[in-house]
């Protein structure tokens, strides 16, 4: 039964101290009670944090920052811990700085179309709650039931609607900063679009919480589109598929999300607890939505209908109302998790690629998958190109998570050698760091490594992600380098 | 430290040798196994929304549950806290894309750490008194019943609530003292000599009725109303008499053997009948789960109580798939409608009962801003764990409409809970149950055609 927390029970000074800024009900440090810290979304690693502390404010936030500043302890912050790349993850043991307790929606100014969050405001709760005046947030990650907009700064995060408007830092304004000395900082002016000087906005958003924690967000807000339709379109060649989504780009029609989904991701999200009723032999699917002034939107549907026919298209459809609409999209943003109702566990990769190699890409994914022995579903924004193979393997069996792994990187490989990138929304965290070499040199990594150390000089704050081991070792070599001369 | 290496160094293997779960039952691994620790059930979570601790959302309790059968942790107290004041709320069950068992976890987890660690002292006599003294015991809580009746009839109650006798029960127990209904007579005790309840005119078929155990004595009104509101649509209505508690709160307690002895009579008790109706949602959704009580069982029982969950039909949902008369009078009120978790997230049941009270003239609905979140009622919850189940009633009772004057549902817990929450933040609202509102329009309709 739900006892009564007494007094602090610990001889930790550390946890004391921390205690004393926090109070004695915001802080974990029990086993039992820090066991569920030890991951987030990305389960392969895991490491068990020294404590949890829950700050409420700003102040809060810079008193824990410069106590462990000033007892060489590592730290790091979390949000809802939905990343999939591991960045929150405590890998030497750190006090991890929750903002969940921070969430609160500070202001909303419709005239300027923008809001003021803290960082543990829920992602969908701000378009909840301005929607009704006829606004709403456009970075729409499917996580975004849960997932901080916080956490979603920390790792520029995109989404399916982002294909038109634009990943995270396309909507920030203005920032508010814990820097990893304790300092607070303020980035962005309220209501200013741009200002003179290095984008330092743009530097903190995607930097995935190695250069300071951030405590408050100015968000551009948008109005609701006057009109918006829907159309499901199913595939016997995933082929046919992807070609159609050039075509549609290509006729020079931009929808607000274009998304595809292959024959395993189908048996997934149709097994698992919002299904559609997809037909089960189908190879590809594709939801393709538009949206903007009522005037235009029935052409661009004619012609997207056009395409896929001229695509082989086996049946296509229009949504018939905002309730057809919503289970669409219900069942391909809850896609990742439906894995686990077809396999015990998944790994998601997310590699970026040019459009036009759509074909080729998954040609070879299809082959890492034989290969490997593992089955790969694809769920994807097929519109931006950003693809996200779920490799499905069952950690439980001796040698799948090893083998996943490899999988996932042959992947991303794959995505580099077609001209593409190996991270489109997720982050690099702990998961990706060595496949950075994919895609930088190391003098390209160090330059990044140098750019951390003016924030992060003591390499406190979350260490050991984003950058391969070796840039670190370069790193440190060069830390050691300036003691002796010092 | 490359990312393999790191791999070969913890082996993130479950290993059934290591597992801490000493006794029978222990959490069926397969059902963790679907997580795939995604988070998408965070938010769903109101202990979650309370606390912001992982280790109170429903991920965080899959994860304790899953380390404790790695051998990473032991049962004991510390562990005990998240798992017993998870609401059983079954949201996180809505939420969830991969159709994680969550709540089943959990009650496995609590038979657990119910045979690791056996309730003493005031805990164990107050849960021995009413789970296995008076529950399951239809007379018993008769007998607890007329005396609360002869309390609150005798002045007693006016007297000690004048007198401040009340000062020395905690707080939460004041505001409930205060908000419990008026007792009437139990329909079991009104309809016992009679072996059905004839349908008002034709007969279209029979149902049976689970009166409730709690419920029977405390909200006589709501059954008395029900026996109407089906008998006047054509059902005659069976009360079986061997029928008893059905078992919830021993099961939500971690008492799985007691659990089952209940669900054993109750399937004895309906065998006969073809449709099995409740009108408390929270019973209802523990009949649809018998299967669960029997998993380790032999296979006899195992598919007697699945063919008997198949039965198990909410009132509401019943009248609205076979059938019902429209009210023709007026109830002039605008209400706002609560789902109930054991109703909405336990039996998929959302949309009957709103239609059943919009097809009740002159009755106009608000909606409620997150209206299928728990309320913090959950059994027994609120005199277990009160602070929590304080802080969650608080946030439901912001999400009550202004303009609302009466909230409906279909759970007699969650009427109590509600309640005080009314009565304890100043708001005026009456609770009412779905078939008391369309049984008072059909006693209206039937006045006003008298009057004709
Ligand atoms: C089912 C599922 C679907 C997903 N879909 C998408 C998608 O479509 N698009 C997408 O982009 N992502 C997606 N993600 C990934 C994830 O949800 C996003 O990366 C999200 O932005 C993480 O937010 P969070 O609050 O959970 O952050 P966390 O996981 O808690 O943290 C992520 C990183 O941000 C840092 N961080 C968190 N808060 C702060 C802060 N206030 N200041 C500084 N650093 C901070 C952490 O240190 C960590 O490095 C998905 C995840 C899941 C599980
Ligand atoms: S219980 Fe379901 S929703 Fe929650 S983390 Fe596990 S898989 Fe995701
Ligand atoms: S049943 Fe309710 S309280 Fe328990 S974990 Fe699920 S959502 Fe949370």
């Amino acid at each position: 039964m739900f006892r009564r927390k007494k007094a602090l029970k610990t001889e930790d000074t550390h946890i004391k101290q921390l205690a004393d800024i926090v109070g004695p009900k915001e802080v974990l440090f029990h086993k039992e009670d820090l066991i569920s810290y030890e991951s987030d979304g990305f389960t392969i690693h895991s490491h068990m944090p020294k404590a949890v502390v829950f700050p409420k404010n700003t102040e809060e936030v810079a008193a824990v920052v410069k106590y462990c500043a000033d007892h060489d302890l590592p730290f790091l912050a979390r949000g809802a811990g939905t990343g999939l790349s591991g960045g929150a993850i405590p890998l030497n043991g750190e006090v991890i700085i929750s903002l969940v307790k921070m969430k609160r929606l500070l202001h909303v100014d419709l005239e300027n179309r923008q809001a003021v969050v803290e960082p543990g405001y829920v992602n969908l709760k701000l378009t909840h709650s301005i929607s009704d005046k006829g606004y709403y947030y456009a970075p729409d990650p499917s996580s975004q039931y849960c997932c901080t907009i916080g956490g979603n700064v920390a790792e520029n995060a995109g989404g399916a609607h982002c294909l038109k408007y634009g990943v995270t830092t396309n909507h920030i304004l203005g920032l508010e900063v814990v820097t990893p000395a304790g300092d607070i900082i303020e980035i962005g002016r309220e209501g200013i679009a741009d200002v003179p000087g290095y984008d330092l906005l743009g530097l903190i958003t995607g930097s995935e919480g190695t250069l300071g924690i951030v405590t408050k967000i100015t968000v551009r807000i948008l109005k609701n589109p006057e009109e918006k339709q829907t159309v499901l379109a199913y595939f016997d060649r995933v082929e046919d598929g992807s070609r159609a989504v050039s075509d549609i780009v290509s006729r020079g029609i931009v929808p607000a999300a274009l998304e595809m989904m292959d024959k395993i991701a189908i048996e997934g999200v149709e097994a698992a607890a919002f299904p559609v009723g997809h037909p089960k032999d189908i190879e590809a699917l594709l939801l393709i939505e538009v949206d903007g002034i009522s005037a235009g939107i029935e052409e661009q549907i004619d012609d997207i209908l056009d395409v896929c026919k001229k695509r082989n298209v086996r049946s296509v459809k229009v949504a018939q109302d905002e309730k057809e609409r919503a289970k669409w999209w219900a069942n391909r943003k809850t896609g990742f998790g439906a894995m686990g109702a077809i396999s015990p566990d998944y790994l998601v990769q997310d590699g970026v690629i040019p459009r036009s190699t759509l074909p080729q890409v998954l040609q070879k994914i299809n082959e890492v998958s034989q290969e490997t022995g593992l089955r790969i579903a694809n769920i994807f924004h097929a519109g931006d190109g950003n693809l996200h193979p779920l490799i499905l393997f069952d950690a439980r069996v001796p040698g799948e998570t090893e083998k996943a792994l490899e999988a996932g990187s042959k992947c991303l490989q794959a995505c580099a050698d077609a001209g593409g990138s190996i991270t489109g929304e997720h982050g690099v965290g702990i998961e990706k760091r060595e496949e950075m070499r994919f895609v930088f040199t190391d003098q390209e990594i160090q330059a990044q490594t140098d750019v951390r150390e003016v924030f992060n000089p003591h390499y406190l704050l979350n260490a050991g992600k984003l950058f391969p081991s070796s840039g670190r070792c370069a790193e440190i070599k060069a830390e050691q380098k300036k003691a002796a001369s010092e | 430290m490359s990312v393999k290496e790191n791999v070969v160094q913890e082996p993130p293997c479950t290993n059934q040798s290591l597992s801490n779960y000493l006794w029978k039952e222990k959490p069926d691994e397969n059902k963790w196994a679907d997580c795939v620790h995604c988070g998408m059930c965070l938010e769903s979570c109101p202990t979650y929304e309370v606390t912001g601790q992982e280790q109170h959302s429903p991920r965080g309790r899959v994860h304790l549950i899953k380390s404790v059968a790695e051998g990473k942790l032991e049962v004991n107290e510390q562990f005990m806290d998240p798992v017993f004041a998870c609401l059983d709320c079954k949201a996180c069950t809505t939420a969830c894309p991969a159709d994680v068992d969550v709540g089943g976890l959990i009650e496995e987890a609590r038979g657990q750490v119910r045979q690791a660690l056996p309730l003493t002292g005031w805990r164990k006599m107050v849960s021995s008194f009413f789970l296995k003294g008076i529950f399951p015991h239809p007379s018993r809580i008769q007998t607890a019943g007329q005396l609360l009746k002869v309390y609150q009839k005798s002045g007693v109650q006016s007297v000690v609530r004048k007198t401040g006798v009340l000062h020395v029960l905690p707080d939460h127990l004041k505001t409930m003292e205060s908000v419990m209904p008026k007792i009437k007579q139990p329909v079991r005790k009104k309809y016992k000599h009679e072996e059905v309840i004839k349908a008002k005119d034709k007969t279209k078929q029979e149902v049976a009725f689970l009166t409730g155990c709690v419920m029977d004595v405390m909200f006589s009104d709501i059954n008395e109303a029900t026996v109407n509101v089906l008998t006047r649509n054509g059902n005659d209505v069976a009360i079986p008499k061997q029928q008893t508690c059905c078992g919830a709160l021993h099961v939500h307690a971690g008492d799985r053997d007691m659990g089952r002895k209940l669900a054993k009579q109750n399937i004895e008790a309906f065998e006969h009948a073809d449709t099995v109706i409740t009108n408390a949602a929270g019973c209802g959704c523990m009949l649809a789960e018998y299967p669960e009580l029997f998993r380790e069982e032999d296979t006899e029982w195992r598919e007697r109580a699945e063919d008997f969950a198949k039965k198990v039909v909410d009132v509401s949902k019943y009248l609205h798939d076979t059938g019902y008369e429209k009210p023709e009078a007026k109830l002039n009120t605008t209400l706002t409608y609560h789902d109930a978790c054991h109703l909405a997230h336990g039996q998929g049941v959302r949309q009957e009962p709103r239609d059943v009270l919009l097809d009740i003239p002159g009755v106009k609905m608000v909606p409620m801003a997150n209206a299928d979140r728990c309320c913090g009622s959950a059994g027994i919850y609120n005199i277990t764990n009160p602070d929590m189940a304080g802080d969650v009633l608080e946030s439901k009772i912001e999400n009550v409409p202004e303009e609302a004057e009466m909230i409906s549902m279909g759970n007699p817990g969650c009427m109590l809970q509600m309640a005080m929450g009314v009565e304890k933040h100043g708001r005026n609202q009456q609770i009412v149950h779905t078939v008391q509102l369309l049984d008072w329009a059909y006693q209206k309709e039937d006045q006003e055609r008298g009057r004709k």
